[in-house]
């Protein structure tokens, strides 16, 4: 196990750094500003939330799973945090209520997986829409469903997503804890590899004693947690509950999970790849702002270099495998 | 297409229930019975079904295409730019179907060519396309549209619109097309059995990257309606209307595991979905609850195909037990 974690290291892992290292100092060359140590640690608060959801969506991931409604649990968890607050809830209670609603909605999701055969993406196709109906059904019945949302939120509640412990923000160490907690549940623990079985071969794994239902309501569970959390820091980072924070968080948290190594068609992933992945992309997106990069073309720089790095991953492998079939022949020959 | 089949299929089930339904909210309130407010929905049903369509292709080979929306949306840009360069309408129109297929044909080289999984290909190309279309307008709403584009969504026929008119044709003749010529069999073929269907010759392939093509084109089309109906091309063209039209042909039957389902699929899942829409507006409930009712409906429309295909299952293994039992007992008694 311990050198399979190192080789893992060696090849996929090893590449995100140097992608990592190269983009940073890249963007560092064209606009020198951007190398400053502190711009560079306060910056990864503006992308911490697709960390957040990328990071637990890679367990269900690797069940062979996906999880397309952790967009609208974001803007969900948010709205229902605020329209607590709002009858005065003291705002931390709210925070955790409404976390447990994200953890809710995502077992609502993993029970829809594990229980019947419907697939994944159209389950969580259906509660995306459900969410977010919902989101924008509890802010509309409040008057907060315009751009606004429920502002005025106190600066106790604002001070976790833009306080900070010396130069470290309060987000980035949020996400660091975070996917040190599901590293370990993914990589030492049964559960993980529970995980792992039930994307390989689902019924394998239930005749070898997993109880896979559990298993996947827990995976998907996360999922929720992840995005809720994710939601709760929106709401903290802007200081105002809005049913549609995180709407566009889908593309990028896939493109997170998938950059990082997980396969989409389950059976194989890390947290640390996912996590890196998710730095890579959100130093990206603010390196190309910071170089006067728009919005616009960095979103088709990300969609590029989604689809190029999967292919050359796919690629390479080919390449590889017609390499050792071409060796083993030709020892064949050799020996014959 | 046997007719003791014809009940079970889910486009009936669905379109009894929508017929069940129109009449419900018409004895309650007979002024929703109105041929205007009904050709109403028609109307704004015309894009989802198309898209719909396009997306049943891709659906049948197993595949998924989420790049729909922002497929439309690039085709309706380059609807807008073309014909406020002077281009004369069937150009323009041409130019945009052209656009459409291009973007379908790019999937499908990612997906064949480079073997890059349907869902990571589309999301990627997602935010290609998305961002390509704010490059080229840089960012702002296209408002003004020649007055000729927009004389075509009055063209009427007995009254009902040409587009409709249109839409229909497509869906029969697609509908024809795909129970009638082997070819397109073809798609039904790779969906259910993609070894299966290269072992017997099937150029699998092609067939994908046809699947991809015709996607993107009737999004091209659902771009020109749109470019129609609306008048301008609002930045958001199209957004999350590759989400919908996957709601919209699950409900209508087409199974996401592919090989299964028809253009009928997409005009009844199309027609259901715009019709809730309605008839929210028409019972007066706010348009904030419009997607959680929608996400509601699809759970629940697929859970319950779930539990009727387990109630099948069972008696179908029931019923072979006792013939095992039986045959057994004949046998027990012949050897007695």
């Amino acid at each position: 196990m311990q050198r399979k974690i190192l080789n893992h290291l060696k090849s996929w892992e090893a590449t995100l750094i140097i992608l990592l290292v190269v983009e940073i100092f890249f963007f560092g060359l064209i606009e020198p500003s951007f190398l400053n140590i502190n711009n560079l640690l306060f910056s990864t608060s503006d992308f911490a939330y697709i960390i957040l959801a990328a990071l637990p969506m890679t367990l269900v991931i690797i069940t062979a799973g996906i999880d397309i409604s952790v967009a609208s649990t974001m803007g969900l968890t948010s709205i229902v945090l605020g329209a607590l607050w709002q009858s005065d809830v003291n705002i931390f209670v709210a925070m955790i209520i409404a976390l447990i609603v994200g953890v809710i909605g995502g077992a609502f999701n993993g029970l829809l997986v594990a229980k019947t055969d419907i697939q994944p993406l159209v389950i969580t196709l259906g509660t995306l829409f459900l969410y977010s109906g919902l989101a924008t059904g509890v802010a509309g019945s409040l008057g907060a469903a315009g751009y606004e949302g429920i502002s005025g939120l106190p600066m106790s509640f604002a001070e976790i997503a833009n306080g900070s412990i010396g130069s470290v923000p309060y987000p980035l160490l949020i996400v660091v804890g975070f996917a040190i907690i599901l590293a370990i549940l993914l990589h030492y623990t049964g559960f993980g590899r529970s995980l792992f079985l039930i994307g390989v071969n689902p019924d394998a794994a239930k005749y070898s004693g997993i109880s896979v239902d559990k298993v996947l309501i827990a995976a998907y569970a996360l999922s929720g947690l992840g995005a809720a959390i994710a939601g709760a820091l929106l709401t903290s980072y802007f200081t105002s509950a809005r049913s549609d924070l995180g709407n566009d968080a889908l593309l990028p948290t896939i493109t997170a999970v998938v950059l990082g190594g997980a396969n989409i068609l389950g059976g194989s992933g890390t947290i640390f790849g996912t996590l890196l992945a998710g730095f890579v992309l959100g130093f990206l997106k603010q390196g190309l702002l910071a170089i006067g990069v728009t919005n616009n073309v960095s979103q088709v720089v990300i969609g590029a270099v989604l689809i190029i790095v999967v292919a050359l991953k796919i690629g390479i492998s080919r390449f590889n495998q017609h390499r050792l079939n071409r060796r083993a022949l030709d020892n064949r020959i050799a020996i014959e | 297409m046997k007719i003791q089949h014809f009940w079970r299929r889910q486009e009936t089930v669905v379109l009894l229930i929508l017929f069940a339904l129109v009449a419900v909210i018409g004895v309650v309130n007979p002024s929703f019975l109105k041929t205007s407010s009904l050709l109403g929905i028609v109307n704004s049903s015309l894009i989802l079904i198309l898209v719909g369509i396009g997306e049943m292709f891709v659906v049948l080979t197993k595949g998924i295409d989420v790049s729909l929306g922002a497929i439309v949306g690039l085709s309706a840009v380059a609807l807008g730019t073309a014909l406020n360069l002077g281009v004369s309408l069937p150009v323009a129109i041409i130019i945009t179907l052209i656009t459409g297929g291009v973007a379908g044909m790019f999937n499908g080289l990612g997906v064949t060519v480079f073997r890059v999984p349907p869902i990571i290909m589309t999301l990627g190309t997602l935010g290609v396309y998305r961002g390509l279309m704010l490059i080229i307008t840089g960012g702002s709403w296209i408002e003004t549209i020649p007055q000729n584009i927009k004389s075509m969504a009055g063209w009427s026929v007995l009254g009902v619109s040409a587009f409709a008119w249109f839409t229909l044709v497509m869906t029969i003749v697609t509908a024809y097309l795909l129970a009638r010529v082997k070819q397109s069999r073809y798609l039904y073929a790779v969906g259910d059995n993609e070894e299966g269907a290269y072992l017997v010759g099937i150029p699998v392939k092609f067939t994908l990257f046809t699947a991809y093509t015709l996607a993107g084109f009737f999004s091209g089309i659902a771009a020109v309606i749109f470019v129609a109906q609306i008048g301008f091309v609002p930045m958001q063209t199209g957004s999350g209307l590759e989400l919908k039209a996957i709601a919209a042909v699950v409900l209508g039957g087409v199974n996401l595991v592919g090989g299964v389902g028809t253009p009928v699929s997409a005009l009844v899942g199309g027609l259901f979905l715009t019709t809730i829409d309605s008839i929210l507006v028409f019972l007066k409930v706010p348009a904030f609850w419009n997607n959680a009712i929608a996400g509601g409906i699809l759970l629940l429309v697929v859970f319950i195909d779930f539990r009727i295909r387990q109630a099948i299952n069972a008696r179908q293994r029931h019923a072979r037990m006792m013939i095992n039992r039986t045959s057994r007992m004949k046998s027990v008694a012949k050897e007695g």
